[in-house]
């Protein structure tokens, strides 16, 4: 529920309820301010009755006005000193209307004369009715403004709000445009919107960094690589040269190999885990699972291994480079911790890439996706499966390990289709 | 063939140069950002090797300036910097081929000759070692005007041993070439003798003599010596 329409609907509550009830105080108060203002006009006609008959002796006629009717019987002997006001009905000119009468007895002459004196309410009950539309028509009016005022008003004021908000959401670190400058002359929007840009150039900035980190450590640590792989490769073109040093130029190219390597996969994990890479696209995995099982055709047929696959069109929205990775990744443990003459079953389908391979058993089943993390007679780095758990995490994919009937099978669910 | 060396690190040009210079290709050297703008401003090179990380300027920039000028040169990145969006902002600006630091000298050899044979691709797309014929584009081989049928991965081979005729190339650099630095390679790279032995017997069949030497376990050397 959005916050407008919350506080609309408390708000619209709170003051129904309260009209409502000062509205009902409102109406008891004034009939009983009016009901006691008639009973003292009662109580003065029967004073004026009172005093009449004791001057005179006798009782004033029984006189009827517009709203006001006197009239006299013989008191019920036991009823004595009677003083009764009430509701009656009041007949004037053939017509009812609401009264209020009171009876009260006079002693004439050692008699006992119940006076009835009724005044008419109408007046009274108009005046009420009148005020009573009034409140209702305030009410009304008082309610439907601020119904508006919420609705419009507050949506507007609050539109900076969501403004802000959107830009938010639609933010990405590796776009320099600034978030938002919203206009707005709330203090609170305006220093919200000051927060999020201050926190986003914080983003950037950080993000720069990184990447300038990333690149110039990558710069650094190359450089001499590039320089003792180049000077290699001169020293190679010198020959002649013994067998013995054949061997230890190889050692050297290898060591070198490896580091660069290490280099790069350490590299491509920073970048991952920071979210560097961004060149997301449409892959077609079944045309890639092929094409990487054709570029590793002649190392399926060095170790004699007999491939299965079976796939399923599926299609991945992520990096190119990084679906490259994972596949490069899969199948060359697939080949190198395997059997001679053993099998490789690759099977894709719209859920998921399962890639099962024979081989020995392990013994760091846990920790099979940690860092540098292998097999003593690896002879890889261990980052390989690391990289591509850090990639399945950047994509929402859930990759696992199971070992099958003396089968090693790594499974990357893809998650659900979006 | 005239190349021009954009690299500040010296003992990595020094090697570059020694690799290019011998069959006559021509090296000049700008070691900072402003004497390789003055050299591109005023001579024409078949390639230019840029370096990004430069003294003085950005190397992209070095590439935009060539661009502006309407030059027809050949222009190869070689960076240290391995980010993707560095990678791409440079082929799009137009550079055309990028090779990420270190590299083998041969890599570098044979993705500089591909790009001059492609500049001069009138007629020119052909490279020729003696009696064998290579037709770059249309992926043909002859010896003595007969055909040779290759697999993917030894008409690749050998052109990429013709672009380094008469130098000792690894394996390890073979393998990388024919299969991508991103693959982990394993240590052993019995797979590359197969294809060489294959390549071996499929010319020497066609009637070529055998100019693939093996160097001592490290390598190989495709020489007429």
């Amino acid at each position: 529920m959005k916050l407008s329409t919350r506080y609309n609907r408390v708000n619209i509550l709170t003051a129904s309820i309260a009209v409502i009830i000062t509205g009902i105080i409102y109406y008891f108060f004034i009939h009983l301010i009016l009901t006691n203002k008639l009973d003292k006009d009662l109580a003065v006609e029967e004073n004026e009755i009172i005093q009449y008959t004791r001057i005179y002796r006798k009782l004033p006629l029984p006189a009827s006005f517009l709203d006001q009717q006197i009239s006299y019987r013989d008191s019920p002997g036991n009823a004595n000193n009677i003083r009764n006001f009430s509701y009656t009905t009041l007949i004037n000119q053939n017509r009812n209307e609401p009264g209020r009468s009171l009876v009260t007895t006079v002693n004439l002459k050692g008699k006992n004369i119940q006076v009835i004196i009724t005044k008419s309410r109408v007046e009274s009950e108009d005046l009420v009715r009148v005020i009573l539309l009034i409140t209702l028509a305030v009410t009304v009016v008082l309610l439907v403004s601020l119904f508006l005022i919420n609705r419009y008003v507050l949506s507007r004021l609050w539109m900076p709000f969501y403004k802000t908000l959107k830009r938010m959401k639609a933010f990405e670190v590796t776009k320099m445009e600034a978030v938002s400058e919203v206009v707005t002359k709330i203090d609170e929007f305006i220093e919200l919107d000051q927060s999020v840009n201050a926190m986003a150039d914080r983003v950037k900035q950080d993000y720069k960094e990184l990447k300038s980190f990333t690149d110039n450590a990558s710069h650094e640590m190359m450089t001499p690589l590039a320089i003792i792989n180049s000077k290699l490769d001169s020293l190679l073109q010198t020959e002649p040269f013994t067998a013995q040093q054949g061997v230890l130029l190889q050692d050297i190219y290898q060591a070198i190999g490896k580091l660069s390597r290490l280099h790069q996969s350490l590299l491509l994990l920073a970048k991952i885990e920071n979210n560097l890479i961004t060149d997301a696209q449409e892959i077609d995995f079944k045309i890639l699972v092929e094409s990487k099982v054709r570029q590793f055709h002649e190392l399926f047929k060095r170790d004699r291994l007999i491939i299965d696959v079976k796939l399923d069109d599926k299609v991945l929205i992520m990096s190119r480079y990084l679906a490259d990775i994972i596949l490069n990744n899969l199948l060359s443990n697939a080949i190198r911790h395997n059997l001679p003459d053993g099998k490789i079953f690759i099977e894709l389908s719209k859920k998921a890439l399962v890639i099962s391979n024979t081989g020995k058993n392990l013994k760091v089943k846990d920790k099979l996706f940690d860092r540098f993390s292998k097999s003593t007679e690896s002879e890889g780095m261990g980052l390989g499966l690391a990289i591509t758990k850090q990639i399945c995490n950047l994509y929402g994919y859930q990759i696992t390990y199971e070992p099958m009937n003396g089968m090693h099978k790594f499974s990357v669910l893809f998650g659900p289709e979006i | 063939m005239k190349i021009l060396i954009v690299e500040d690190e010296q003992a990595l040009y020094e090697s570059i140069f020694a690799y290019f210079t011998d069959e006559g290709n021509v090296c000049e050297h700008a070691a900072d950002f402003d004497t390789a703008i003055k050299k591109i401003e005023l001579y024409s090179y078949d390639c230019i090797l840029l370096d990004l990380g430069l003294p003085g300027g950005e190397g992209l920039e070095i590439l935009s300036r060539v661009k502006k000028l309407n030059k027809k040169d050949g222009v190869l990145i070689i960076s240290a910097r391995h980010s993707l969006d560095d990678r791409l902002s440079g082929l799009d600006l137009g550079a055309d081929d990028y090779l990420v630091k270190p590299f083998h000298l041969s890599e570098l050899k044979a993705r500089v000759s591909a790009i001059i044979r492609r500049k001069n691709f009138d007629g020119n797309n052909i490279i020729k070692f003696n009696e064998i014929t290579v037709d770059v584009s249309a992926m043909m081989i002859s010896i003595n005007s007969n055909p040779v049928i290759l697999t993917k991965k030894e008409f690749d081979l050998l052109v990429y041993l013709l672009s380094n005729k008469n130098k000792v190339v690894t394996k390890n650099a073979m393998a990388e070439h024919l299969w991508g630095d991103e693959m982990d390679l394993s240590d052993d790279f019995d797979f590359i003798y197969t294809h060489v032995k294959n390549l071996k017997k499929k010319l020497g069949e066609a009637g070529g003599k055998d100019y693939l030497k093996s160097v001592y376990g490290i390598g190989y050397k495709f020489s007429e010596a």
